[in-house]
């Protein structure tokens, strides 16, 4: 028994000189990535994005995936601060951004890139994300334009709480109340932003109300669900239009299947969350606030998002 | 049939011998297991990791010692998840908008996952529903309660003593939460080996028929294993709210898979009867090695769903043909 334990010491010893020795080698930077959920097409462009833009130039990307729960998320962010990482990207997972994480990589010393959401009580050294209220605002301006102003409305909202759901809440609002031949006949909420639950909920509001024209489903795969129940349901000429511009979301406004959707710029959020997690590692400043435009997609500009992704 | 009937009294007659001998399997398997990662990162073998680790596992550890309890008497409880859910939401729910005083309120979350455990309980025994299907559908109902209580929305602004409850570690080792959860280990791993209450979970499970004519009242326990088991689902909710600083009614979404998965893998049987909380200790502490150490090392999400899988089938695999060659 004390001889193996002594082995393992050996071993041990060995392979942490190894170690030492090959961080000190190369002095390339190491960032951490904590993705919110992976399973959300939104959230795996970006960390495909940053790892992409990392290998390019050489840098570590260690990346985890919290499966939407904020428990686990601070449990992953707590095991990238042990491994020493120069900077923290982090995609908050549950409701409102959970401040704890931030919080505990300051303590640490180690900056923090917020995307998509960002703790209001302990904001992140910077912020990037599409400007929800903005784009949400133009795409109801869309809807407004294309129904000729009037229409029978139904909502799907994103998980309640978020920073997401309650911008693009707000930008729609903003364009309806232009637009008041148009009105709401339902909205309902979804737990994961995902296409079964939009399938569902839209279901159960044609039940309701088999005269909706419109859908607005606060992502794609809402707004994809929505189309699909649409179809079951036999409503013709209806108008669904969705948010974020994933793939999946852009095929079907090629296909005809979405009228419209608000693409997001994934590809650049993630190259920039990776420079600017590289200039904090380095000390250097960037700006707290870095809100992206998203762009109106419909069937007549589709084309070039699909073969690349801004 | 037969071969069931006679097989029992050799589990049962190994009982008291068995705490080494189902622990010693799991042990192995922890220790290879940090071996291994103190080989492939730096970072793990730390005193600071370790109690990282700890404070990770503090709420699947509080959830499992409850589920041990009920693993043992025969039972299953899925509705832990939620039960915790609905907990910290009550908690959140009685402190922010009702206006209670937040320590009465922490109680009072613990006394609503207790008052969940009464229904599964109670649904299990006098409904004579199989645990499975009584626990789901109490899973149902307390997942719904939470988002009832707010709508959905989570609650924020705990006082900063609360949040300190877990994330100040006293004398540089202990907080408060992982504290609690140590405590609470070592009651029940007392409780369940040496007091007589505690070995007759283990004789339910290995035989209600046979319990109830050995003159243990088989209804009443069940009753209190699964009310134990709600009540540390509250404890455990208060626990994670102190961690996250908010309450969520999305929190412990699948969770009690894990909690099941550790108490299994911590050399408890599914069918009732053998279960120890050391070896719960320890499946709890392999998963949490597993997620710490696949994270140090830096292995992708997506392969670490696989290898976690892997490692828990091999886990019992291990523990249960190291059993038969016995």
């Amino acid at each position: 028994m004390l001889k193996s334990l002594t082995t393992i010491a050996a071993t041990l010893a060995v392979s942490t000189a190894l170690f030492a020795g090959a961080a000190s080698a190369q002095e390339a930077k190491t960032i951490g990535l904590a993705v919110a959920n992976l399973q959300a097409d939104f959230f795996n462009q970006i960390k495909q994005s940053v790892e992409k833009e990392a290998q390019a130039k050489g840098i570590e990307v260690i990346t985890v995936d919290a499966g939407g729960d904020s428990a686990t998320q601070v449990s992953q962010i707590q095991d990238l601060i042990t491994r020493d990482v120069d900077a923290i990207i982090y995609i908050p997972a549950g409701a409102t951004a959970a401040s704890v994480p931030v919080q505990a990589a300051k303590t640490a010393g180690i900056p923090v890139v917020a995307v998509d959401r960002n703790p209001p009580d302990a904001p992140a050294d910077t912020f990037i994300a599409t400007d929800s209220v903005a784009a949400a605002e133009e795409l109801g301006n869309f809807v407004c334009k294309t129904t000729g102003g009037k229409g029978r409305l139904a909502e799907i909202q994103g998980q309640i709480g978020t920073t997401p759901q309650i911008d693009r809440d707000e930008g729609f609002a903003k364009a309806m109340a232009n637009c008041p031949g148009i009105e709401e006949v339902a909205k309902q909420a979804s737990n994961q932003w995902a296409q079964d639950e939009g399938f569902n909920i839209a279901q159960a509001m044609i039940q309701r109300d088999p005269e909706i024209t419109i859908f607005w489903g606060q992502a794609d795969a809402l707004a994809l669900g929505a189309a699909q129940a649409a179809k079951v349901g036999n409503l013709s000429d209806v108008v669904v239009v969705g948010f974020d511009g994933d793939v999946a979301g852009l095929e079907a406004v090629q296909s005809g299947t979405l009228t419209a959707t608000m693409t997001q710029q994934t590809q650049l959020m993630g190259r920039l969350a990776l420079d600017s997690a590289i200039k904090l590692a380095s000390g250097e400043s960037v700006p707290a606030m870095q809100l992206q435009p998203a762009t109106l997609t419909t069937k007549e500009n589709v084309e070039p998002f699909l073969t690349e992704h801004p | 049939m037969s071969t069931t009937t006679t097989e029992k009294p050799a589990a049962e007659r190994r009982v008291p011998r068995i705490d080494f001998g189902g622990v010693a399997g799991p042990l192995i398997g922890l220790v290879l297991l940090c071996i291994g990662f103190a080989l492939a990162s730096e970072y793990f073998l730390s005193v600071r990791n370790a109690l990282n680790i700890l404070d990770q596992v503090t709420v699947l550890g509080i959830l499992a010692i409850g589920m041990t309890m009920v693993i043992v008497i025969g039972g299953i409880d899925l509705s832990v998840g939620s039960v915790l859910a609905l907990s910290m939401m009550m908690m959140g729910w009685l402190a922010k908008t009702a206006g209670l005083p937040l320590p009465l309120a922490m109680l009072l979350g613990v006394a609503t996952g207790a008052a969940c455990g009464l229904v599964s309980g109670l649904l299990v025994t006098l409904a004579k529903l199989p645990p499975f299907i009584a626990t789901l559908a109490v899973m149902s109902v307390t997942r719904g309660l939470a988002n009832i209580l707010t709508d959905g929305r989570q609650i924020v602004g705990y006082p900063d003593w609360f949040t300190n409850l877990a994330t100040i570690r006293h004398l540089g080792f202990f907080s408060v939460t992982v504290t609690v959860f140590v405590v609470l280990m070592v009651i029940a791993g007392i409780f369940l080996r040496y007091r007589a209450t505690g070995r007759n979970l283990f004789a339910i499970g290995g035989n209600p028929e046979v319990a109830r004519l050995a003159g243990i009242d088989v209804r009443r326990y069940t009753i209190l294993t699964y009310v134990a088991a709600g009540a540390l689902a509250g404890v455990a909710a208060v626990t994670m709210a102190a961690r996250l600083n908010s309450s969520q009614p999305s929190a412990g979404l699948g969770i009690e898979l894990d909690t099941i998965a550790a108490v299994v893998i911590g050399g408890a049987s599914l069918a009732g009867g053998v279960g120890s909380v050391a070896g719960t200790l320890i499946g709890v502490l392999i998963i949490g090695v597993l997620r710490n150490g696949l994270n140090l090392v830096g292995v992708s999400p997506f392969f670490q769903m696989v290898v976690i899988g892997s490692v828990i089938a091999l886990a019992v695999a291990f523990d249960t043909l190291g059993r038969h060659r016995k």
